[in-house]
């Protein structure tokens, strides 16, 4: 008796589970949803994708506002500015059809592209092309959006012709005019931030909460038009679920996966692609704080990581290994030769701190956001690595709007693992945070050598000169061991097989345009 | 009729208390949320600027007054990272979440009572440790796991439901609703456990009262004393348990969401909090409280219409 009960509680409670769910897909008349959906999904895949996001987009759409490096990845596709980055790192004629510059290096005069319109319908004029820029500019409420276009003295403009006129020469002022294009209107209504609207080969259908972005195929772009007629970026804030997705179907790509996430992926499936994250990993040093104030200090660090050895045990060997403040991505200032400045030398690093006053070691703590598993990772293997040489390391674990406002913005931090990006194309943006008076220079490095060459690159007319003397700033940083530079992370991207035509750029992008069906 | 509006007034200080020290939270915990909405290249003159405009440099006491009285007027506010009315922003995820909410509470009931009663009779011997054993597996077990399991179970082999991609619930009810089943049995399964074991030991202390014994020397079978009488004498417990369930279930729908990819407010809860948007955390977490509250005060009710005992003292804690 009492074993049939039991046995009937069992059954239960399994029957509960499995009948249940059974019985309720079975009312929906539709007893294999997957397997219904499937052939309605056949003739509409050829045109059709879903990408998972990990993160939901920035609160403002507007692409002047948005600084979120998720959101700018995959608004690309909506916006376009008067000149366009490539995927091989050139900026092409977008909004403008052409552009001539000066011998001086002053003038540049851009011609606007004829017939274009905006995603609303309205058509693109001169007017909408000096409301943007303007607004970049304005200085009205402390500081310009774009602080670098403060070198544009003068803007004439007529129907089809404008021209800047700068007040001293600037190599980089075309990577800063690939700022968004936006009907000024429409933008002047307050209507960026909730539909953006753009000139790009996708226009913005809807976005839910929390839940996913929706993109259709502009028909009237001017240039090579999307492939595919609609993207769906699908917000899933967890690993799993983002695996999960791909495997059960509802997924066809996802951008910046490890290589542990992509191997529990089935190979008749899906195939990886591997680029790199452009952006540098780093140790970042507080260098007006004690102890890190002692370049003999920062050189002993440096010399006691050991990079590679991070990326083989927290990044399964996929990774770039970095010696400064530039990535390989921007190949024409890139100095691969100080990648090992600093050889793995513990007896060095030990000489070192002895010199400096730490023959016994020292305790320090790394503050990482904790929602950045490879800085978690990284923090963590350093810290094994630096026991080596009795330096003590307490890894403090914070909440992403904490680092930002304890360590970013307040600088109140002994060292940090972060990643930082240079989002326009421009190699100076890497650079120029490390200026003594730089407001976003969170690290406090100051050395005179460096602000001088500053100085001199940023209005170095010369494009041959300039790159020499980023050189030199690189090995500045590297010499002086501002940081402990890491890597360029792997950036791994599982795709659906049959999905073809993903581009890599040296930026943070997501182009959807050149993806296809097979 | 004073019951219905002491306990009104009881609701509403819940809510007022509740959501004062939410606001002194988000005061005291660091994060700044012009700072969250302007990101990394933000200048302090921006940054400035922005919590002005926020009307974040005001003093504390006031910003809340304000809030306070928005809340009352009907005007929750605009949220801090979407740019949209509060109300706009929760309302179709509460509709997730409640419906969530109350399968897995009808899953726990239905699941439970049956089995609680069932398992007192099976009490001693080989399968009543079994069954326990089996019960505190069921306990043991944290919905994360269970629900990731699911999704490989159900989602990804039986293709039941598709992981990653939750229907809307308005245009595609079926395939959201057995989305959400299963999550719902997730979240029920721990809870289901517990209301087995505290029936049980409720039922088996009850059988042993005086007037159980009294009821069977009578020469009533014990079937009969256990559905007429000592069931009754079960049931207050068990509904306050039931509403204790229900609060919780809500709390642990955060989890189980993140799992199902379900867009509901515990998902949105934890976004907002981490980024700082106080004025949707707020509106949520008064939600909460209310439905914390209201759980308790519909079980006080109907434990009055089955025990007249309590009608009398006019409060059941």
């Amino acid at each position: 008796m009492k074993k049939r009960i039991l046995a009937g509680i069992l059954v239960l409670v399994l029957a509960a589970g499995l009948c249940t769910g059974c019985g309720s897909s079975g009312t929906s008349k539709d007893p294999q949803p997957t397997a219904a959906e499937t052939p309605e999904a056949t003739p509409t895949r050829a045109s059709e994708i879903t990408i998972g996001i990990a993160q939901d987009l920035d609160s403002s759409l507007d692409p002047h506002h948005a600084t979120a490096a998720g959101t700018k990845e995959v608004m690309f596709n909506i916006f376009e500015g008067l000149m366009k980055p490539t995927a091989s790192g050139d900026l092409i004629p977008a909004v403008a059809s052409d552009v001539t510059v000066s011998e001086d290096g002053l003038t540049y005069v851009f011609t606007l592209r004829q017939g274009l319109t905006f995603h609303n319908g309205d058509p693109v004029e001169m007017r909408d092309v000096v409301f943007s820029i303007e607004r970049n500019r304005d200085t009205s409420s402390g500081t310009a959006l774009i602080p670098a276009l403060s070198v544009i003295e003068n803007i004439e403009y007529s129907d089809d012709k404008l021209t800047l006129t700068l007040s001293e020469p600037m190599a980089e002022l075309l990577n800063f005019l690939t700022l968004a294009i936006l009907p000024q209107d429409y933008t002047e209504a307050g209507k960026q931030d909730t539909q953006p609207v753009g000139v790009g080969p996708y226009r913005f259908v809807s976005r839910t909460a929390q839940d996913s972005i929706v993109f259709e195929r502009f028909e009237d772009y001017w240039g090579t038009p999307g492939k595919l007629d609609r993207v769906t970026f699908r917000i899933i804030e967890n690993v799993e679920g983002l695996i999960q997705g791909l495997q059960s179907g509802a997924l066809d790509l996802v951008m910046h996966m490890t290589a542990t996430q992509t191997s529990q992926l089935s190979s008749d499936q899906f195939y990886i692609e591997e680029g790199s994250m452009n952006l540098v990993q780093a140790l970042y040093l507080n260098n007006a704080e004690a102890p890190f104030d002692d370049v003999r200090v920062r050189q002993a660090l440096s010399y006691a990581i050991d990079k590679r050895g991070i990326i083989d045990l927290a990044f399964d060997g996929y990774g770039i290994p970095l010696g400064t403040s530039m990535f390989p991505s921007f190949s024409k200032y890139y100095d691969e030769s100080l990648t090992d400045y600093y050889p793995v030398d513990t007896e060095k690093a030990k000489e070192l701190l002895a010199e400096a006053g730490y023959p016994d070691g020292l305790d320090m703590t790394i503050t990482v956001p904790a929602n950045y598993q490879p800085h978690v990772d990284a923090a963590q293997v350093i810290s094994e690595q630096l026991k080596a040489i009795n330096v003590n390391v307490t890894i403090k674990s914070v909440e992403w709007q904490t680092w930002l406002s304890e360590v970013y913005s307040d600088r109140n931090f002994q060292s940090t693992i972060t990643g930082l990006t240079s989002d326009n194309m421009t190699a100076s943006k890497l650079l120029s945070r490390f200026e003594t008076n730089a407001g976003n220079n969170f690290t406090n490095y100051s050395n005179a050598d460096y602000d001088a060459l500053w100085a001199k690159a940023s209005s170095c007319p010369d494009d041959a000169e300039q790159t020499e003397l980023y050189r030199a700033m690189e090995r500045n940083l590297t010499e002086n061991a501002a940081n402990v530079y890491i890597q360029d992370m792997a950036d791994l991207v599982a795709i659906r097989k049959g999905l073809t035509g993903l581009t890599f750029y040296p930026l943070y992008v997501l182009d959807v345009s050149t993806l296809c069906w097979e | 009729m004073k019951q219905v509006f002491r306990r009104l007034g009881m609701l509403l200080l819940t809510m007022i208390i509740v959501s004062f020290f939410t606001f002194l939270a988000f005061e005291l915990v660091s994060g700044d949320p012009a700072l969250a909405r302007l990101g990394t290249e933000a200048t302090p003159e921006q940054l400035e600027a922005l919590r002005e405009e926020m009307g974040l440099n005001r003093n504390f006491l006031l910003r809340y007054a304000d809030w306070l009285s928005g809340f009352f007027t009907g005007d929750l506010g605009e949220s801090y990272v979407y740019r949209i009315p509060v109300w706009t922003l929760i309302a179709p995820k509460l509709e997730v979440t409640l419906l969530l909410a109350f399968m897995s509470f009808v899953l726990i009931t239905v699941i439970s009572l049956p089995l609680g009663i069932w398992s007192y009779r099976l009490s001693g011997g080989v399968p009543d440790a079994i069954g326990t054993c089996f019960n505190q597996l069921c306990m043991a077990i944290p919905p994360f796991f269970v629900g990731i399991l699911f999704s490989w179970l159900f989602g990804i082999l039986l293709r039941f439901f598709t992981p990653g991609n939750f229907p809307d619930l308005h245009s595609s009810f079926g395939a959201a609703f057995r989305h959400l089943f299963f999550a719902a049995l997730c979240l029920s399964i721990p809870r289901s456990a517990m209301t087995v074991r505290m029936m049980r030991s409720t039922v088996i202390g009850e059988m042993q009262k005086a007037y159980v014994r009294t009821a069977i020397s009578r020469g009533n079978d014990r079937r009969g004393v256990m559905l007429r009488h000592v069931l009754k004498n079960t049931l207050t417990g068990t509904i306050t348990f039931l509403a204790q369930t229900m609060a919780e279930i809500i709390g642990a729908s955060v989890v189980v969401e993140q799992v199902f990819g379900i867009p509901g407010l515990g998902r949105l809860l934890v976004a907002s909090i981490s980024n700082r948007d106080y004025p949707v955390v707020q509106v949520i977490v008064v939600l909460l409280a209310f439905w914390v509250v209201l759980a308790g005060t519909i079980a006080d009710i109907l434990n009055q219409k089955i025990d007249p005992r309590l009608r009398l003292g006019g409060d059941s804690e």
